[in-house]
């Protein structure tokens, strides 16, 4: 005979398995309260891992998870555990938004990273700041960020490009003279840039002789090159980043224009220089943190730690850029005993690294009137082959402080509003 | 002012040999299969990344060679088990599926060999300019040239004067009446993607030598392509020759005068072509429609 499918009478067996699954529920609920205590703090990070930026974005979150990783063999959060969640933007501030969003509403974040690229950041900027999250550009340049678009909730690790152009921008004047000619990628990095370079030229007292505006992505840069050879300047200032710099410093090396033209910029990365042959490795530049720092306390264990993860390569700026994000978070959280956003963002305001972090000789602080890290600029000259380290493409001449580089805070344009 | 003229001229059109490189093998593809092929970029790409694991071995000039035929014949097996499944659909399959492919060819160089660009040296012969004056000529963008032309006579040459070239001009008018002539046309379509894959390759291997390699390069260097095709009329590749050498020329004299809209000047010359001769300068009209 065949078994009713519902008999509409509940069976000794059913009535058993209930009685074990409560008996254990209750035998799990201390412990399930205890996980509760125990809940990871999460810090969520937008960076593009694909795209143009995937190099300099995969670094940050290198140096991301080194911090995480340290942070929680000390104890983490509150002694709470640190979770991080790293999502790809794929370059495209659409795409970061809605990883943004995400990163915050499901996941509920307490704390966020992000973006290599500054339309991105800027746009991530906002969601955090609808939604009272601490966020902290990791290494999204351009100066609105920290200027005219700044808001209580961001905090941010790289340089401005106001500070760039200013650190190295003495330095061209002396050493090469007063006729200047740029070739500038064509976005708002750029344009700040060569804005910021304008201003120091006023000042200094030198004089733009051309500004070549190259869209983003160029791969051939021969039209602009011929043109700057023309104006026979007594320097070429090469402003385009990543792949287009690399694109452009070979083509300069091939057409021998850097044998009658000195060659300088500001930014230049570790990422490009590798991805260059010895012989375009050429100019003067300023690097934004550099792992070579003989007697600097902390570099060397850093520098070690990096390459253990990073198939034994040295740290660049972005690894360094990563690392402080995350440990700028935890150590204001742990300092102030708390997760609350208002409360962390005004302990950040004027907030000095420690020498484990900072990993660089001057005063290193978050201002208090536009939130902008006061890093170092490293200036100096690119070398084609490192000596003791094949990795060591970079001579430094002068480390020059955050707040020498930057602009006073009147001049940014930033005004702080505080919630209520 | 007419010197710099001259150079820029002359600059563009070195420029637009390489567009000529890269448009004629997604011609070749278009034209015979109807695939408008997304990937291209992808296997460019991958010939430069392959030249880059050969070079130790080879030397530069065997990885000129290897590194083209070893992306043509991934791309002989992708057409085998993906590709060939489009043909006769929707253009949109095609679209979608060469554009998923784009996406996996950049993310496997990607994991293969980093998302860090990669330096690429060339002989040192090639290295120098050849004359101070005409110091953007350097004697590798002039090797560049000459293995665009040697390609594009090959090309030609087979094209016209061998029973597989022939078979693919035919085809290219009329795939049906080819077809029940009693032409393999799947073995024929094989082959005819697989050459436009190796010229990807090519592409590949001299543009690493002059920019370096990254694994999205082939992004930037696929839409000038598909630009000298419409400029120059799809379903001709006299046309598609032409087609890039005009963009070339058009981008490097816009960059005397309006730098920035050196990128731009490509698309309004397409633009402005589309509205004077809608099927292109050398096209036919009806093909593709």
């Amino acid at each position: 005979m065949k078994k009713p499918i519902a008999s509409g009478k509940i069976g000794r067996r059913t009535v058993l398995k209930g009685a074990a699954a409560a008996a254990v529920l209750q035998l799990t609920g201390p412990f399930v309260i205890r996980a509760r205590g125990e809940t990871p703090v999460r810090i969520g990070m937008v960076d593009p891992l694909t795209g143009v930026y995937a190099a300099p974005a995969r670094n940050e979150v290198i140096g991301a998870r080194l911090a995480v990783a340290e942070l929680n063999a000390k104890g983490g959060i509150l002694g709470r555990p640190i979770e991080l969640l790293v999502e790809d933007s794929a370059n495209d501030v659409g795409t970061g938004v809605q990883k943004a969003r995400k990163l915050i509403d499901r996941d509920r974040v307490t704390f966020l990273i992000g973006d290599v690229n500054s339309a991105i950041a800027q746009a991530i900027a906002q969601v955090a700041s609808e939604k009272r999250v601490l966020h902290i550009v990791s290494g999204g340049h351009t100066d609105t960020i920290t200027g005219t678009d700044c808001k209580w909730n961001v905090y941010r690790v790289c340089n401005t490009t106001r500070m760039e152009s200013n650190s190295v921008a003495p330095l061209l004047y002396k050493q090469y003279g007063k006729r200047w000619y740029f070739i500038t990628p064509d976005y708002a990095y750029g344009h700040t840039l060569q804005e910021g370079f304008a201003i120091d030229a006023k000042k200094l007292g030198a004089s733009i002789l051309g500004d070549e505006l190259a869209p983003l992505g160029t791969s051939d840069y021969s039209a602009y090159l011929i043109k700057a050879r023309a104006a026979s300047p007594q320097v070429l200032i090469v402003l385009p980043q990543g792949q287009d710099m690399v694109n452009c410093l070979k083509q300069i090396v091939q057409f021998g224009i850097n044998k009658a033209i000195p060659v300088a910029g500001a930014q230049q990365e570790l990422e490009s220089l590798e991805a260059l042959p010895p012989e375009a490795r050429i100019g003067t530049w300023m690097f934004e943190w550099y792992w070579k720092q003989p007697g600097v306390p902390f570099v060397s264990e850093f520098v070690a730690a990096i390459r253990k993860r990073n198939g034994g390569k040295v740290p660049t700026a972005r690894h360094w850029f990563g690392y402080t994000s995350v440990y700028s978070m935890a150590l204001v959280a742990n300092r102030e005993k708390s997760l609350d956003a208002v409360k962390l963002a005004r302990a950040l305001s004027g907030f000095e690294l420690p020498p484990e972090v900072k990993l660089q000789p001057n005063r290193v602080y978050y201002r208090a009137g536009d939130h902008q890290l006061m890093t170092s600029a490293f200036v100096g000259r690119a070398v084609a082959r490192g000596i003791d380290d094949p990795e060591d493409l970079f001579q430094v001449l002068e480390v020059v402080p955050g707040d020498k580089t930057a602009p006073p805070v009147s001049e940014t344009g930033c005004k702080v509003r505080w919630p209520a | 002012m007419t010197q710099l003229l001259l150079f820029n001229a002359i600059n563009g059109l070195i420029i637009g040999a390489f567009y000529v490189l890269m448009a004629l093998g997604l011609s070749l593809i278009l034209n015979l299969s109807g695939v408008i092929n997304f990937a291209h970029g992808g296997f460019l790409v991958l010939g430069g990344y392959l030249a880059y694991a050969l070079t130790p071995y080879v030397g530069f000039w065997g990885a000129l060679l290897i590194a083209p035929l070893l992306t043509a014949g991934v791309g002989f097996v992708v057409e085998r088990l993906m590709v060939r499944r489009v043909y006769g659909r929707d253009p949109l399959y095609g679209l979608l599926l060469t554009f998923g492919l784009a996406f996996i060819l950049e993310d496997g160089t990607r994991s293969i060999w980093g998302a860090q660009g990669l330096p690429v040296s060339i002989p040192a012969v090639l290295a120098r300019p050849l004359s101070s004056d005409f110091f953007f000529i350097t004697g590798y963008r002039l090797f560049m040239v000459g293995t665009v032309a040697a390609a594009v006579f090959l090309l030609f040459a087979l094209l016209r004067y061998t029973r597989v070239g022939i078979r693919i001009r035919a085809g290219t008018l009329d795939l049906d009446t080819v077809s029940a002539l009693g032409i393999n046309v799947r073995g024929l379509r094989s082959l005819n993607f697989a050459a436009g894959i190796f010229l990807a390759g090519l592409s590949g291997v001299l543009a690493g030598g002059q920019l370096g390699l990254e694994p999205t390069m082939g992004t930037g260097l696929l839409m000038p392509g598909f630009v000298a095709i419409i400029v120059g009329g799809v379903g001709s590749l006299p046309g598609t020759l032409l087609g890039g050498l005009l963009i070339g020329l058009a981008s490097g004299v816009t960059a005397v005068f309006f730098p920035s809209a050196s990128e731009a000047v490509i698309y309004i010359l397409m633009a402005v072509v589309l509205m004077v001769r809608p099927h292109g300068l050398l096209g036919e009209e009806g093909l593709l429609t």
